[in-house]
């Protein structure tokens, strides 16, 4: 069953019309959005997220409409942004997790637990009473990536999460986003191998949807737009 | 900034923060009220001194607050001692060194987590007035752990004026940081929203 419709969905920031009659309809776990860049990929990840309006067009995200269900909708839907700075909210590792527990109705000792195993699961334990801007660019990547899955996502969106990391790192993030769970992942990426990995992929292009498929052949399509 | 937060089990750390900012914001209204003079100076000290010499807080911390502020005591020394003279100057200084340092332990022994939810509570009376607390104290909390950024965000901002061969303008670099400033503004807006605030 498709966690993601979208029928003919108009999106406009200011004057210019970012994204354009896009219809799809996603069920796999994982889907990458590739593109070049200014296409429209990550204000179609950012519609998705929640954080952009459509200026029309029917959109259902885990069947429920954001028009109407935007609480429960972002309680679902985790996003990791590009530039880890930017996702630091709280000064120490722990207190920044526990911060996206903040406005879930729990017990304290169920936050706390998950805080805890959430730590431990990104390897952050040993620095949870550390600053958390003084931690590297890798570590505050997989403490962006601790303070979206401690809440436990159906869908997780994952906007050039590994585009400030070295080698090393960009594979740490990775493997997290990619590991079999039950949330489904929306990765915008320029990075082949990691569309690659993917189930499925969609091709953004001038502001539209030109191709849903397999990522291998999704690609091909990207590199022949790109020789053209 | 807040960064400031020490673990620890001292008698500080044990107290809750509302209770902790209750007996701070005390001695604080304290030292402030004993007169300018040279044994008012003495007892000031003492009193600060106190607050720090106990498990937990300690004087390595004490060095470091008076180091943060020294430009400030240097200039508000040099301003007393020239209108008012040695005796006052000096005390008045050193109350208002000790005000700023012991309401420091409250930041040095308590994690914004506790701070955030005490004010909260503290602000609460307020939702009357249709002033959300949790807004309120969250803002509070956001524009202080941010400080760090704005303070990475200036020396990036400075570096890459200086790779590029400019001087020290203020304009050349207000404008800049202005921008770099609201475009992070921006980002931690959508990463407050994707992480379920309001």
């Amino acid at each position: 069953m498709s966690y993601l419709d979208l029928d003919d969905v108009h999106v406009r920031l200011g004057d210019t019309q970012v994204l354009r009659n896009v219809t799809c309809s996603l069920d796999q776990r994982t889907v990458a959005v590739i593109g070049e860049n200014g296409s429209g990929k990550s204000t179609f990840a950012r519609l998705v997220g929640g954080l952009a309006r459509a200026e029309s067009g029917a959109i259902r995200i885990l069947g429920l409409d954001p028009a109407q269900d935007a609480s429960r909708l972002r309680r679902r839907i985790a996003v990791v942004f590009s530039n880890p700075d930017t996702q630091i909210v709280m000064p120490t590792v722990i207190e920044d997790v526990a911060f996206s527990l903040r406005s879930e109705k729990l017990p304290r000792e169920e936050k706390a637990q998950r805080v805890t195993e959430a730590l431990e699961r990104f390897g952050l334990t040993a620095v949870a009473d550390h600053a958390s801007h003084d931690l590297s660019g890798g570590q505050k990547q997989l403490l962006a990536l601790c303070g979206a899955f401690v809440r436990r996502p159906d869908l997780v969106i994952a906007d050039e999460p590994t585009a400030y990391l070295d080698a090393r790192n960009a594979r740490r993030v990775a493997d997290h986003l990619f590991e079999e769970g039950a949330h489904r992942l929306l990765l915008v990426t320029h990075d082949m191998t990691l569309a690659q990995r993917c189930d499925s992929a969609v091709l953004v292009h001038d502001g539209t949807i030109v191709a849903v498929g397999p990522p291998d052949a999704t690609i091909a399509a990207y590199e022949e737009r790109l020789r053209c | 900034m807040l960064t400031l937060y020490r673990p620890g089990d001292g008698p500080w750390h044990r107290l809750t923060a509302g209770r902790k900012s209750a007996v701070l914001g005390l001695i604080v209204l304290g030292v402030s009220v004993v007169p300018a003079s040279w044994w008012g100076a003495a007892l000031t000290a003492g009193v600060c001194l106190a607050c720090y010499a106990v498990r937990g807080a300690g004087m390595g911390a004490l060095v470091r607050q008076g180091i943060a502020i020294r430009w400030i005591l240097a200039v508000t020394l040099a301003g007393q001692l020239l209108f008012l003279g040695a005796e006052t100057g000096v005390a008045n200084t050193v109350r208002i060194c000790a005000a700023v340092v012991i309401s420091g332990l409250l930041a040095l022994t308590t994690p914004v987590s506790e701070l955030l939810e005490a004010l909260e509570r503290g602000l609460s009376p307020l939702a009357r007035l249709r002033v959300d607390p949790q807004r309120a104290a969250l803002t509070i909390a956001v524009t202080l752990s941010t400080l760090p950024v704005l303070v990475r965000l200036e020396r990036e901002v400075r570096e890459a004026q200086n790779a590029r061969g400019g001087g020290r303008s203020l304009r050349l670099f207000a404008i800049p940081f202005l921008v770099v400033s609201l475009k992070h503004a921006d980002a931690l807006g959508d990463a407050l929203t994707a992480r379920g605030v309001r």
